[in-house]
């Protein structure tokens, strides 16, 4: 008989610093599945992944498996996957097209929508069986913003909208990449094993600090790379910002702009190799917005509290325990730029992924950090870079700061204790 | 159509030989072995399509040239030090492709120590597929297709060299 521990989050989570036992204890781990990824919102998968009528593809909502399928209307629905007989995970394979899902152990039937079609031998089910409360569980709360689904699974709550807020700008910047501001995540996903706490993923991902220094190899190896160090010291005036809610991005605008040059977010490509999708970009949104998206490119932010825009990738995470995690990539592909396309799959093999040249590195640090928080003195995490010239941005209204500064795991942990501590039920 | 035992046995020593070098990380002497239209590839499926989807690895010459620097520089962090590793092949199939080509496949289990964080024992298997080509009397590695059983299931790093 264990006894439930109550744990006070206030306690270990202060704006300069955060406590090591939020990594490393299964009792927080828990408590984060409960409130972050089951009750909260995150995000699940993409439309383009199940284009067509009877498309499923299975996910993970915190613990939980679901599959997102295409209903025979043509709408997406985000089901549960476990049989409403007697529990079994009714869909084994991990994507496909398929008319039914048929329980394998005693035969129940479902439409691919959900909808119960029928089990065998039904006269023993009794007089009162209705199949039409018997259907695939709904996740109680699902939203779809251009493309992105987004899930919760508490009926009640903080609205999506809420949730969200001003980071649907950021949605809006990848999409707003493509001529026909729609984004395809069918090029499947990498999948990447860390023995690592979920959270060093998301506050890794918008650290512009460890850049110079645990990607030191690339940018040994490649000189295009070492000429994107981030070095505020020398001219680099890119910026962390606070966009609320726990997201968070490294915004290279500023210095993209200090020569003007398009795609220097993609490798420096010259403009004169892509002239379709330049063409198509000016035709979709004027000269001068297409320029500006041209300029400084898809966003490089994480939307708390797994999602991460990672410019012409798309990575989101599934915790699997305190000490694990896996985390997944895919190219950015852009509806309407085959030009783009075609360079986005080469260039998330070369940074994304366990085979790649950047994320491997991440990962190492991230077991490393994980091995390190065993020893428990210091008991503290120092997270106060940047706090004596971080700043309220006018032109954003965002809290900004350095490249290099910590604002955005300050940002996270702000959104995490709110989460965290005003859970109904959570010791105040 | 049959080949010459003492061909086979040189194509077989060529697989060992490209094993032991990658086992062993010594990376100049692997790089060697490329032709220079090389590909050095682990997708996530035997038939997926390079153009709409993407791999863990798609390297071509030049690509393969920035791995080995990276790992040479010293601070590839994830293979400092490089990790322990021995495999072993076995199914080895061959067959002529051409003039001066052959292909070649052969099954392989990686037992691979990461050594840099969590000294987990990775254990790694499948099939891997080879196109070799004569240069100059000996042979040379044009492809290495690497089918990875789990290559679509959550895998950990794999920046030393499978």
């Amino acid at each position: 008989m264990g006894m439930q521990r109550t744990i006070v989050y206030d306690a270990l989570v202060h704006r300069d610093r955060v406590h090591g036992s939020l990594y490393t204890d299964p009792g927080v781990f828990s408590d984060e599945m409960d409130r972050i990824f089951h009750k909260g919102w995150s995000f699940v998968g993409h439309t383009s992944e199940v284009p067509n009528i009877g498309d499923f593809k299975r996910r993970q909502i915190g613990l939980q498996p679901v599959i997102i399928t295409r209903n025979p209307d043509n709408e997406v629905r985000l089901l549960f996957n476990r049989c409403t007989h007697r529990g079994n995970m009714i869909c084994a394979k991990e994507s496909g097209n398929t008319a039914t899902f048929v329980c394998p152990y005693h035969g129940w039937t479902f439409g691919v929508g959900g909808e119960m079609r029928g089990v065998p031998l039904q006269n023993g089910m009794g007089k009162d069986f209705d199949k039409s409360a018997m259907g695939l569980a709904n996740v109680p709360r699902m939203r779809i913003y251009r493309g992105f689904i987004f899930a919760s699974l508490a009926a009640e709550g903080p609205s999506f909208d809420a949730y969200l807020g001003k980071a649907r700008k950021l949605l809006d910047r990848a999409c707003d990449m493509s001529p026909d501001g729609e984004v395809d995540l069918s090029a499947g996903w990498l999948k990447h094993r860390f023995h690592a706490n979920w959270k060093m993923l998301p506050e890794n991902n918008t650290d512009g600090y460890h850049v110079n220094v645990a990607h030191a190899s690339l940018m040994r190896a490649v000189n295009a790379f070492s000429s994107q160090a981030f070095d505020e010291d020398k001219g680099d005036n890119s910026v962390t910002r606070d966009w609320g809610g726990g997201h968070t991005e490294l915004d290279f605008a500023a210095r993209y702009h200090q020569t003007g040059r398009p795609f220097q977010w993609f490798g420096g490509v010259p403009a004169a190799k892509m002239p379709d999708y330049v063409a198509r970009m000016e035709q979709a949104y004027g000269k001068d917005l297409a320029q500006q998206h041209m300029i400084e490119g898809p966003p490089h932010a994480i939307l708390f509290p797994n999602l991460f825009l990672a410019e012409l990738n798309i990575s989101f995470l599934i915790p699997i325990s305190a000490n694990e995690v896996v985390q997944y990539y895919t190219p950015l592909l852009l509806k309407g730029a085959p030009e783009v396309n075609a360079r986005a799959l080469r260039q998330t093999e070369g940074a994304m992924g366990p085979g790649s040249f950047l994320l491997p590195e991440d990962a190492c640090m991230a077991e490393r950090n994980q091995l390190g928080l065993a020893a428990q003195s210091p008991e503290w995490l120092d997270l106060r870079r940047g706090l004596e010239r971080e700043y309220m941005d006018e032109k954003t209204g965002l809290l900004s700061s350095a490249v290099s500064d910590e604002i955005t795991n300050r940002s996270f942990w702000k959104e995490y204790l709110q989460l965290m501590s005003s859970f109904p039920g959570a010791a105040a | 159509m049959s080949m010459p035992e003492n061909e086979i046995r040189e194509i077989e020593a060529f697989l060992f030989l490209e094993a032991r070098l990658a086992d062993e990380s010594r990376y100049d002497e692997w790089e060697a072995l490329w032709t220079e239209d090389a590909l050095y590839w682990v997708p996530r499926r035997a038939d997926l399509d390079p153009a709409k989807e993407v791999s863990h690895i798609y390297d071509n010459r030049q690509r393969i040239g920035t791995r080995i620097r990276q790992l040479k520089s010293g601070f590839r962090y994830s293979q400092t030090p490089a990790s322990p590793m021995r495999r072993v092949l076995s199914n080895i199939e061959i067959a002529p492709a051409g003039a001066d080509e052959y292909e070649a496949g052969a099954n392989f289990m990686l037992m691979e120590l990461a050594i840099q964080s969590t000294r987990n024992m990775n254990f790694w298997g499948g099939r891997t597929l080879y196109r070799l080509r004569r240069v100059d009397g000996g042979l040379r590695m044009v492809v290495k297709k690497i089918l990875l059983i789990d290559a679509d299931e959550p895998i950990a790093n794999l920046s030393f060299l499978i």
